[in-house]
Formats: C-alpha cells, structure tokens, sequence
C-alpha cells in the first residue's frame, strides 16, 4: 500500500462507495462470528468454579467495552487527520463514531451492573473500572452536546476534534486516578503480555466474541458515515447521479 | 513583547474589576455552597471534617465554572479578541495571560477565604494550611480546563451546561487527589503524595492549556 491510495481515501465519492460496498460483508462477517462466540461462550465454555454460569455475561461485558474504547481512540484518530488535512471524510469518521462509541458503552455499563448484581451484592459500587466507563460515557456526551450546538459545521467539526484529542490524552489520566482508590473489580484476564489467566476453551468464544463486536462496530461506522457522507455531499453532482442515476443517460 | 503582554493583563484585570458585580456572584456561590453543607448534616465536627474536602473542591469548581464562562466572550463579541489574534504577538502567550488574570480575579480571593472556612467547619492547626495550599494547586488547572471548555463554547449563547458536561469529566483526577490531600491531612497521614501529583497536573495544564485552548479560539473566530 503506497501513501498515494491513502490519499484516495479523502475523497468522499469514494468512500461512500467504500463504505456501501463494505457494510454488509462487516455486518454478515460479525453476526456470524458473533453467533459462534455465543454458541462457544453459553453452550461449550466450562462454568467458572467460584461464580458459576453468571460468569457468561463476561461475553458481553468484556467486547462491548473493549469496542467503546477502541471507538474513542478511533475517534480521536480520525479528528487528528480530520485537523491536519481538514479531511470531511475524517470529520464524518469522527462524527460517526461519537453516537455508537456511547451506545458501546452504555452496553458495557448495563452489562457490568447485571454482572456487579450477583457479584458484588449491588448493582454500582464505585469501581475504579466501571466509573471510568461511566466517564467515558460523559466524555462522549460532551462530543456529542458540542457538535449538536455549533451551527457551523466546519467549525463544529474542529472544535469537536480539539475535544477528542483531549479527552484521548485524560482518558488515562482519569482512569488511574479512579485506580487510586481500592478496586473492587477482577484483574484483567487478557494481556498481549502475560500469559491469559482463563482457560482455553473460557478464551476462544471471549475472543471470536470480541472480534464479532469490532465488526458489528465497523458495519455501524460505514452505514453511519455514508450517510453523514451523504448529508455533507448533498449538494455534489456524484451523489445526485450515484443516487437519482444520470439523467442525461434517462 | 512583555509591554504588550502587562498591557492585555491590566486590561484584563481592570475590565473584570469594572464588572465587580460577576466576579461578586462567582465569590458568593462558592460561600454559600460551602455553608449550605454545615447548615443542612448539622453541627457535627466529625461529619463536618470528612466532608471538607470534597465540599471545597466542588465548590471551587462550581465557581470556577460560573465566572470562566465570560472569559473570552465579551472580548469576542466587542471584536478585540480577533484583533489580538491578527498581530504578530503569538496568541498562546496572550490567552496564557488572559487565563492568569483571570485565575488573579476569580480565584484568589477563593484561596484567601478558604482558610477561613476550613476553620468554621472545626479543622485546626496545620490542615488549614493544607486547605489553603490545596486550593492553591488545584486551582490553575481547573481554571486551564474552564477557559478550554470557554474557548470551545464561545460560539454558543448559554454555554453553562455544556461547558459543565465538558469541565467535570476533566477535572475528575484533580478533585480526587485535592479531596484526597485534605482527607490526608485531617486524619494525620503525610498529604504530600496528592500535593505534588496536583503540582505535576498544574504544569502540565499550565503547559499545554493555553496551546489548546489557543487553537480553539482560532476555530471559533475564524
């Protein structure tokens, strides 16, 4: 791959086109992996032998948080290159991943508070890592609000980006403040370090499960920026053909 | 270079003092959120210790937040802002003082008063210079994080909730480690882990603060 192809990436018809063409393979690819990590994680895995078969909601919990931060990293990364080349089709990237990067979260928190309710006793107890999801979850609210309140979308889109660069730099900041305290929550369980503290078969659905979560994520992302795509085009001749076909031709 | 720097802080503070009536409101709310507290869980010393910190911190931020809402904008919406950012003075030295001034009028008289409190709410001794001293650390970053947030909603007509949204999931680490000083230091443990980490978070808001905040009154004048 040569920086020129990159480049081709910025222009909107073909990232539109790109983001059509690649919908459905993501999203068939991860509702099939998705079932798999289902079957794998409900059916095949082991119950854990100190919390039994209420461990299983780990298959839901652990993707769905993974893919909210990985969102606002994705996020961030995305306003960087929107800034430096004053990209639309970084800013749309952006703004798309605000609204499912919550709705990421907000799944991971539901998700972490049936898990704490066996658990833990209660549903919410101010763990370190859940409280930091509950501010992540604030944080993408604050991208939101602001994009939502400047009219001006050019300048929406910079001011928003300024943002998600930095919450990206006091997202770890925040989270080992939250450490601080004593946590109530596991260790970790996979590390790209340390050998993975699970057994075999309790690892393979976790994985294929949150492999399926990052596809659903990429399905989300491209429906969600050709249409912002679109919105921002709206005006262009290549949308009007591609759409209402070449009248011309008619 | 430093003429022009003197010239925008004197403005700055004499414009803030003309409008005596804002910076009074900002004073005030932080008085009365600290007293509301004492007046509502009743006079208990014990109660009263272990809720100082916190109730200072948030008080601190809730002020901070009311009076750095007209940091940027008048000057924008009377155009001297624009002016400052086409001279060839750089604009991240210029909001670096406006940001000071505006830390000398809003909140020094926070830290002045604070020991004050702190004594009203039965801590003695050398906590209250703890109090004091946290305050005094953990203020310039939450007024760097305000005049962020400022800067990003200057275009809007009533920014106080966003701008609430946007400061207090960034303040987040500085509230825990001020309120975690005083804590320290009111039950005899040695606070000055949480004091030099506020000390690292001021440098570094001091540091890259007005650079970021810079480069969102760029976007949002142009």
């Amino acid at each position: 791959m040569n920086l020129k192809s990159i480049y081709k990436l910025g222009s909107p018809p073909l990232f539109y086109k790109l983001c059509i063409v690649l919908e459905p393979w993501f999203l068939i690819s991860s509702i099939l992996l998705i079932a798999v990590g289902m079957y794998g994680g409900l059916f095949v895995a082991p119950p854990d032998y100190q919390m039994g078969d209420a461990f299983r909601i780990i298959y839901f919990h652990v993707p769905s948080a993974y893919v909210s931060m990985m969102a606002y990293v994705y996020m961030a990364v995305s306003a960087i290159i929107g800034l430096i080349w004053r990209s639309n089709v970084a800013f749309s990237l952006a703004k798309s991943c605000a609204p499912i990067g919550a709705s990421f979260t907000f799944l991971a928190l539901i998700t972490g508070m049936l898990w704490g309710k066996p658990m833990w006793g209660t549903a919410w107890v101010w763990d370190a890592r859940l409280t930091s999801e509950l501010i992540l979850l604030f944080l993408y609210l604050a991208y939101i609000m602001l994009h939502l309140s400047i009219p001006d979308r050019s300048k929406a889109d910079r001011a928003t980006a300024l943002l998600a660069i930095v919450g990206v730099v006091n997202i770890p900041i925040i989270h080992y403040s939250v450490v601080w305290w004593n946590t109530l929550h596991q260790a970790s369980t996979i590390s790209k370090f340390a050998k993975p503290s699970i057994a075999t078969e309790m690892l393979w659905p976790l994985v294929i499960m949150i492999l399926g979560y990052t596809l659903l994520f990429a399905a989300f992302l491209s429906k969600r920026t050709a249409a912002e795509l679109a919105v921002r085009e709206k005006r262009t001749r290549w949308l009007q053909t591609l759409i209402v076909g070449d009248k011309n031709n008619a | 270079m430093m003429k022009v720097l003197r010239i925008i802080f004197l403005k700055d503070l004499k414009v803030s003092l003309r409008r005596w009536s804002d910076l009074l409101t900002s004073f005030i709310l932080f008085v009365l959120v600290c007293l509301i507290f004492p007046l509502t869980l009743g006079n208990d010393p014990s109660l009263l210790l272990k809720i100082i910190g916190p109730v200072m911190l948030v008080s601190a931020l809730l002020a901070t937040l009311l009076a750095m809402q007209n940091i940027f904008r008048p000057d924008v919406l009377n155009g001297s802002l624009e002016q400052l950012t086409l001279n060839s003075y750089p604009l991240t030295l210029i909001i670096c003082i406006k940001i000071f001034s505006f830390w000398v009028i809003t909140s020094l008289p926070l830290i002045l008063i604070s020991g004050f409190i702190a004594s009203s709410y039965y801590v003695t001794g050398n906590s209250i210079f703890i109090v004091v001293l946290t305050l005094l650390l953990s203020t310039p970053s939450l007024v760097h994080i305000s005049a962020l947030a400022a800067a990003l909603t200057v275009a809007i007509r009533y920014p106080g909730a966003l701008m609430a949204l946007i400061i207090i999931p960034l303040s987040l680490p500085i509230m825990i480690f001020g309120a975690k000083a005083i804590e320290f230091s009111i039950s005899g443990i040695d606070a000055s882990a949480p004091l030099y980490f506020l000390l690292g978070m001021m440098f570094f808001t001091c540091s890259l603060g007005p650079m970021v905040t810079a480069a969102a009154i760029k976007i949002s004048i142009d």
